[in-house]
């Protein structure tokens, strides 16, 4: 037996490594490894009183901490029987936007690129091909403006709050984000060239089961409470309060972290998921980049994720237009959070963070206390799935070959744009 | 002269703060341009592991004994060392297990596990090594990082405010939620330097960026309780994010 150890992985959120045990040629286990100190956060915020909840639950990742805050007023809404206004709503949906054009991305340009043109960074990529990196950055701000508009803070929103904003932004910031956003248009259509130009990646080849939110729109991070998940024509559909059916998740040893199973199966979570689950999404402007970047649903690829990010963002940048028209159409108002009034219960959040399907589920006392807190991330849920994909990887390699297999496995990885600290469950073993 | 060479590092956290070196997207190529990044995990896959620098940069609290291992290690190769933000530099919302037993809260996570997790009681980085600069916030601002930045590249320390929110919220002339609305608000006893962002948007601060130096906790805690707060509410509200918040 012998054994290819392969991190601490570079260019991903937070510490993580892959170990690969062979016996001859034949893979015996694959793990996803997470040497990442465990903070216990969900513990931590019993006791806490319904306003403090999502301040600290965002701190668990700050790439998707507008993610982590609205998905945990959802669920804080839901124990109360609150009712948030068509407004609150479509400014938490362009939140969520930014959220996602920020952290596509910074994963995109900044974390995967370097891998496909063979360099270690974005900043060494930066000092041959300055355009690439550049409009990168100039997407990555266009995505924080937006969640600094909102939120008040590019990371860890502030003015997002129970029942609604603290301050509903002004005509003049919407009118400002509007300009922004109408400049990032002709960006967006230079990413999906930069993408399509990309060499292909193809080694590693999979039936995947997706899971994502199911849109009542046309699509959406924020609105909807069930899942879809799919594979091969076969659909299952879960709604929110019964998330454990296919969260499920379990402490390993062997693996280091819980992992989620649906009836046995790993699933996959995030852009490719979403794309996958809701095709009635991809219309328009999102329809002819697809063509583009040659990516045919469902993928058997999980490389493909990242063409899925890079006409998400796209997407999300036509999508946060179309919610400043409507806000404009409607008038924005002043409006305060609705009143909150505490009572026993239990209440469940799902939405979409960036890289996929992110539930908050909490019961609160009659004084709007938490008694518990569950917290599932899209990493926790992929953890299952990378593991799987990781193991069909170095089964395709052909001739064992190590370097290849590195190169491979690292890439199948932040692919997966996995988030470590997001994944509050996963641990190393003394 | 040759450019300092930087290493940025994140133990247990949020990688709040390097998102924030990260989002200083109209700076990145100037900063890369000033300095020579050598260890940075999160956006580099070539590093140099081991090599001294001039700065290091160090993101999170120690959570595990693998993070109090690397933060040493960290410690002996570098000559300045900066904690970057509110985990860093208090410990952060993980520092609420001040006073709980870990073992039982790894059990309510995890389960009945036949194995045992490599954890640690959370403490803040200057509980484990000497440090030469806090910058706190949760996440840090991204001007005090750039502040600190030239700062250190200018051989100068950099100043940041002492005293508490409350002074940049009254300059931003804003109504007080504590005192005209009865909101359990952190801003008198919490480091200023944020520009009094929550309550400008008429939330309550929660006390992110830790306690403030010049703050007068005694006639503050006189306030709070003739607003009908209780010593325990108050104590529990202002050690979420820093454990000696409370101290005061």
């Amino acid at each position: 037996m012998s054994t290819l150890v392969i991190g601490p992985l570079a260019r991903v959120e937070g510490h993580g490594g892959i170990t690969v045990e062979f016996e001859g040629d034949t893979v015996k286990d694959i793990r996803f490894d997470v040497p990442e100190g465990a903070r216990l956060l969900e513990p931590l915020v019993r006791g806490k009183r319904y306003d403090e909840v999502a301040p600290i639950l965002s701190r668990i990742c700050a790439i998707c901490s507008v993610a982590h805050t609205l998905t945990s007023l959802k669920a804080t809404e839901d124990a109360f029987g609150i009712k948030i206004s068509p407004q609150t709503e479509l400014l938490r949906e362009l939140m969520t936007r930014g959220e996602s054009i920020e952290s596509h991305a910074l994963h995109v340009f900044l974390l995967a690129l370097p891998d496909y043109l063979n360099y270690p960074s974005a900043t060494a990529l930066a000092a041959d091909k300055p355009a690439a990196v550049t409009l990168g950055l100039r997407l990555k701000k266009l995505g924080n403006q937006i969640q600094e508009t909102l939120g008040g803070r590019a990371v860890h929103p502030v003015n997002a709050v129970v029942g609604g904003f603290g301050r509903v932004p002004t005509f003049e910031q919407i009118i400002t984000l509007r300009s922004s956003l109408m400049q990032a248009v002709a960006d967006c259509d230079a990413m999906i060239d930069l993408v399509a130009s990309l060499p292909a990646t193809d080694f590693c080849h999979s039936d995947t089961l997706y899971a994502a939110l199911r849109s009542p729109h046309l699509d959406t991070y924020y609105s909807g409470d069930e899942v879809m998940l799919l594979s091969d024509g076969n659909r299952a559909i879960v709604s929110a309060p019964d998330y454990r059916t296919f969260t499920n998740e379990k402490s390993l040893e062997h693996s280091h972290s819980k992992h989620s199973t649906f009836r046995g199966s790993p699933f996959m979570v995030g852009a490719l998921a979403r794309l996958t689950v809701n095709p009635r999404r991809l219309t328009g402007r999102l329809a002819v980049a697809m063509k583009r970047l040659k990516l045919v649903l469902p993928a058997d690829n999980p490389m493909d994720n990242n063409k899925a990010q890079a006409l998400e963002l796209l997407n999300d940048v036509d999508r946060a237009l179309d919610i400043i028209e409507q806000l404009l159409r409607d008038g924005l108002k002043d409006e305060r959070p609705v009143p909150v009034h505490p009572r026993s219960g239990t209440g469940t959040g799902i939405t979409e963070a960036p890289r996929g399907l992110l539930v908050h589920s909490y019961t609160y006392d009659d004084g709007g206390r938490i008694v518990s807190a569950d917290v599932i991330t899209p990493t926790a849920m992929n953890a299952a799935s990378l593991e799987l994909h990781l193991r069909r990887a170095v089964e395709q390699c052909g001739e064992r070959d190590d370097t290849i297999i590195a190169k491979r496995l690292q890439m199948i990885a932040r692919a997966y744009d996995p988030c470590i600290s997001c994944s509050v469950h996963l641990v190393r073993r003394a | 002269m040759s450019k300092p060479t930087v290493g940025i590092f994140g133990l247990a956290g949020c990688s709040g703060d390097q998102l924030v070196i990260l989002n200083c997207e109209d700076r990145l190529l100037d900063i890369v341009a000033l300095v020579e990044i050598r260890d940075f995990l999160t956006a580099s896959s070539q590093n140099d592991t081991a090599c001294p620098l001039d700065v290091a940069l160090v993101e999170g609290a120690v959570a595990s004994r693998h993070d109090a291992e690397r933060l040493q290690a960290i410690r002996a190769r570098s000559k300045v060392l900066v904690a970057l933000g509110t985990c860093a530099v208090w410990g952060g919302v993980a520092a609420m297990d001040r006073g709980l037993d870990r073992k039982k809260l790894l059990q309510e996570v995890y389960g009945e596990t036949e194995w045992e997790y490599d954890s640690v009681p959370t403490q803040a980085v200057r509980e484990v090594v000497p440090v030469d600069l806090n910058i706190t916030g949760c996440p840090i601002e991204k001007e005090h990082f750039l502040a600190a930045l030239a700062a250190v590249l200018n051989g100068d320390v950099p100043l940041y405010p002492q005293y508490p929110v409350c002074t940049e919220c009254r300059m931003r002339e804003n109504n007080c939620l504590l005192v005209e609305r009865g909101e359990l608000c952190c801003g008198p006893v919490t480091a200023a330097g944020c520009d009094a962002r929550c309550p400008e948007l008429r939330v309550p601060c929660v006390g992110c960026r830790g306690p403030a130096r010049d703050a007068n906790p005694s006639s503050m805690l006189a306030v709070f309780e003739a607003k009908g707060f209780t010593r325990e509410q108050i104590a529990e509200r202002l050690k979420t994010f820093a454990p000696e918040g409370v101290t005061a």
